[in-house]
């Protein structure tokens, strides 16, 4: 189970520096918190879970997204 | 190009796995001394049952209170910065959030569903951070992670709610900021008259009300965190200019 956890972690994080569009990058970084945040459970460090799915899922990606929305969504096309 | 890359990837895959293989193979066990002497006497010497809230509001306090003041220090930053952005363009983005469909100039962001949803789900999610909150010394959570949820809560209402209320001015909050941290600073100082040292519990160790202190600093700290959280997002979202 914390292999599977883990793994998926590492491919959503590969996904994250991949994509095109920030906002998946966003999404995925998002679902990495949760997942760390299960993780942290299965682990028995409650606090640590309650902190990561908090600050990570719920603020930084309001911020990222607040972010996103004055800057630019996508890669430049390359030439 | 592609041949590149892969060098480049193949190189940053090496180096991670040489920082991080020597951890993975070595079989040195985990240190238990500090873990036994906190198992035996940190209920005792604190009054909190939850372990975590005994070592960072008991033992460690003074650290928690450089972990506020870096976060009181980001804050000041991050507002700074975004005044100063508020002030270059003041009517394109202030207004898109807290207005009616009609009224703004860009409705992609806002929808029916995001209206419903976060006016709906706001109250709810205050409650349960005020819940993790006061009950940090019993069970899992605290003033921080307590104040996380409490800041997302008020940004679900700063988002749902056309109204505006007290409770989503930034001026209101950043008062309570201020407030808290003075608070914190009072509670500190407050150990030094009854012999106990500074951050030291006034309340003596022996006593069951002893939890008390840990309970006055976890709602502290979880305003302290809670509001600079929620003032930062709702200064992002525009709304700093409705005091």
């Amino acid at each position: 189970m914390n292999i599977l956890l883990l793994s998926l972690i590492l491919a959503l994080g590969v996904y994250a520096l991949l994509a095109k569009d920030l906002l998946h990058s966003v999404i995925a970084l998002s679902a990495i918190s949760m997942l760390s945040a299960l993780l942290f459970t299965i682990l028995r460090a409650p606090d640590v879970a309650i902190t990561e799915a908090a600050v990570g899922a719920g603020v930084s990606t309001v911020i990222f997204v607040w972010a996103i929305r004055h800057t630019q969504r996508r890669d430049k096309e390359e030439p | 190009m592609k041949k590149l890359e892969l060098i480049k990837i193949v190189i940053t895959v090496l180096l991670c796995s040489l920082l991080v293989v020597p951890i993975i193979l070595s079989n040195h066990s985990w240190p238990t001394h500090a873990r036994n002497y906190l198992l035996a006497n940190a209920q005792s010497d604190t009054g909190a049952t939850n372990t975590v809230s005994a070592i960072y509001l008991g033992y460690r306090a003074m650290d928690t209170l450089g972990e506020t003041l870096v976060l009181l220090v980001s804050v000041t930053g991050t507002m700074a910065i975004l005044v100063k952005l508020g002030k270059e363009q003041t009517d394109e983005e202030t207004t898109s959030f807290s207005l009616t469909p009609e009224k703004r100039p860009t409705n992609r962001l806002r929808t029916h569903l995001l209206e419903t949803v976060a006016s709906k789900l706001g109250p709810i999610v205050l409650l349960f951070g005020f819940y993790v909150m006061l009950y940090g010394h019993i069970s899992p959570g605290g003033g921080f992670q307590g104040g996380v949820i409490v800041a997302s809560a008020i940004v679900f209402l700063a988002l749902g709610t056309e109204v505006k209320s007290k409770l989503t001015s930034t001026f209101v909050l950043s008062r309570i900021e201020s407030l808290s941290f003075l608070l914190l600073i009072l509670a500190s100082i407050s150990g030094v008259f009854f012999e106990s040292g500074f951050f030291g519990n006034p309340i003596k160790s022996a006593s069951s009300l002893s939890a008390n202190f840990i309970i006055l600093l976890n709602i502290i700290i979880g305003l302290k965190v809670g509001t600079s959280i929620a003032v930062m997002c709702i200064a992002m979202m525009g709304g700093s200019h409705d005091h």
